[in-house]
């Protein structure tokens, strides 16, 4: 596949740092559905919405709001950045986002993932202690719903399906899905095994973070008889576009810091990220995809050689940046580094061929 | 059931003794990632030579455990279990880690072994931990244990951490790499100390 750049909002409700106010859950839904149609419109390939049950967030409802950015784009893919699938009824899933492929002609997709924060478990009635079986089980049946309508089948989650035709079939008749995974071994593996492409989140870290990931996701789907090097991988990062490093930097940091504190709790405590931190993290070797367009077009071709990656997804509004420099961010990404990427990406293909 | 007797090997060739493995197991779950990195433990030593494998489960001796002050105040049960272990072959030492360290319950089983019953006897370290950080419990924690007891301690001791498991199954195949080196190591060893009967259990 062609290499492709997106990016991905988490819809999250960070207060003004001037003024101390919190947006309206309204303005951040059409600020949202605006940062689609913008990334549409300038031309980038994908728009992730991520899934998150508390009310710092406006993103509980991936679907809803990828169905309203469905209806103001033309082109560009609208996947879950991930679904909680877990915490999920996976026919519901189904529904909803073949649903989303009918409204966009085909351009629906799903990333499945286990879910970095937990709130989603309890409110939908399940037990934490069950993680693993329940993802296990529920992307099994995700799958199935996928591959065969109608369709027999049996688990312990839920009740049984017999012969249960389950509708609408998606556009083209399927729907990609892949697989959000945070890094652990076990889901590189599992992932691998099943041959499914492989969403990669990367928070902070070293550019090399996933190394290990990525050799132990292709050893696993060789091992179990797929084609490991066709398989796709996308990595879902931080990152922010401006025209200098200097500025890229600097709008970035104080409202990156900001999200950390309030918006990446588990127990009603951020951390805490000090400015040098931050620039440590921007720097060549490091993971955040900030800087200048040259800056992220060398570091998206590092992150291609390393993991072979086809596939970035940017989240370059996180912590409240103000819609008008996500606006600018979203285009030059679109039209400075984008197209760089994708022709550089198709040369070494060439070359390599 | 305090005691799990579990399988024995299918086909011991007829006059090799089994190696009487008694896992000594620190968790307190059922399912554990524990027992998820033992089971792959003894499936990599079965195919090594004939074994016979019995589990006692240190959260689930009951009261008579508990309550235990002295060797002495324990339930017949309780001593049966604790015979188990002191008898062994080959004792595998497994525990969760707990607050920076192996569980109370494992190390209050650990107190009322006789001094010198694990004298230079082998004994396997395992542990399971949150992460990766955890891995020096086994040198800091279990292998001091053991050496107060003068047990022969296998080189290497294996951990695994959650990111390495799909619920209780152990997945990432670096894990299981260093489990066969381990068990390479000394398995001339655990040959020469098989003591098992080939067709009858050591232990009625």
């Amino acid at each position: 596949m062609s290499f492709e750049i997106g990016i991905m909002t988490f819809g999250e409700l960070t207060e003004d740092q001037a003024t101390g106010a919190l947006p309206s859950p309204r303005r951040r839904v059409r600020e949202t559905i605006e940062q689609a149609r913008v990334a549409d419109q300038a031309g980038l390939d994908v728009f992730g919405v991520g899934e998150h049950h508390r009310s710092d967030f406006v993103g509980s409802a991936p679907a809803i709001l990828l169905a309203a950015a469905a209806e103001k784009t033309e082109n560009i893919k609208l996947t879950s950045a991930v679904t909680v699938l877990g915490s999920e009824d996976p026919v519901r899933v189904w529904e909803q986002f073949a649903t989303i492929d009918l409204l966009s002609a085909g351009r629906a997709e799903i990333i499945a993932g286990r879910g970095s924060y937990t709130e989603s478990f309890p409110l939908f009635g399940y037990d934490l202690k069950d993680y693993a079986d329940l993802f296990r089980e529920k992307l099994d049946l995700l799958l199935k719903i996928r591959d065969q309508n109608p369709l027999t089948w049996q688990g312990r989650f839920r009740a049984p399906l017999v012969d249960a035709d389950i509708a609408p079939r998606a556009d083209g008749g399927t729907l990609p899905i892949w697989v959000g995974v945070g890094g652990s071994p076990a889901s590189a593996v599992s992932t691998g095994r099943l041959g499914l492409p492989m969403a990669l989140a990367l928070l902070l870290g070293p550019m090399t973070y996933h190394q290990e990931t990525v050799e132990l996701y292709r050893a696993a789907a060789a091992e179990a008889g797929h084609d490991a090097d066709a398989l796709p991988i996308s990595i879902n990062v931080h990152g922010f576009v401006a025209r200098t490093s200097q500025r890229a930097r600097d709008v970035m940091y104080p409202y990156f810091a900001k999200g950390m504190m309030d918006n990446n709790h588990q127990r009603g405590r951020g951390f805490r990220m000090p400015r040098a931190a931050f620039d440590a993290q921007a720097s060549p070797r490091a993971g955040l995809l900030v800087g200048s367009p040259q800056e992220i077009i060398d570091k998206l071709l590092g992150y291609h050689e390393l993991y072979g990656l086809d596939r970035a997804l940017l989240q370059m509004g996180f912590g409240g940046v103000p819609q008008k420099d996500h606006l600018e961010a979203i285009e030059l990404l679109a039209t400075e580094v984008a197209p760089v990427v994708r022709r550089e990406v198709a040369l070494r293909h060439r070359s390599a061929a | 059931m305090t005691i799990a007797e579990q399988e024995r090997t299918a086909e011991p060739a007829p006059r090799t003794p089994a190696l009487r493995v008694v896992i000594v197991n620190g968790s307190p779950s059922r399912p554990s990632k524990t027992m998820g990195l033992v089971d792959v433990i003894l499936d990599t030593l079965k195919d090594m030579l004939p074994i016979e494998a019995s589990r006692v489960d240190v959260y689930h001796l009951g009261a008579g455990f508990t309550g235990a002050i002295e060797r002495e105040d324990v339930t017949p049960e309780v001593a049966e279990a604790l015979r188990l272990a002191e008898n062994a072959d080959l004792l595998i030492a497994a525990a969760p880690v707990f607050r920076g360290s192996y569980p109370g319950m494992f190390k209050h089983f650990f107190d009322l072994v006789e001094q010198y019953a694990l004298a230079n006897k082998p004994v396997l370290l395992a542990a399971t931990g949150g992460g990766d950080h955890h891995a020096l419990v086994l040198e800091h924690a279990m292998r001091p244990l053991f050496g107060f007891f003068q047990a022969l301690t296998i080189p290497v001791a294996l951990f695994a951490s959650a990111g390495d498991f799909d619920g209780t199954t152990l997945l990432n195949p670096r894990v299981h790499g260093r489990i066969e080196i381990g068990l390479t190591d000394v398995v001339d060893l655990l040959r020469a100390r098989a003591t098992g009967a080939p067709w009858t259990r050591a232990f009625e």
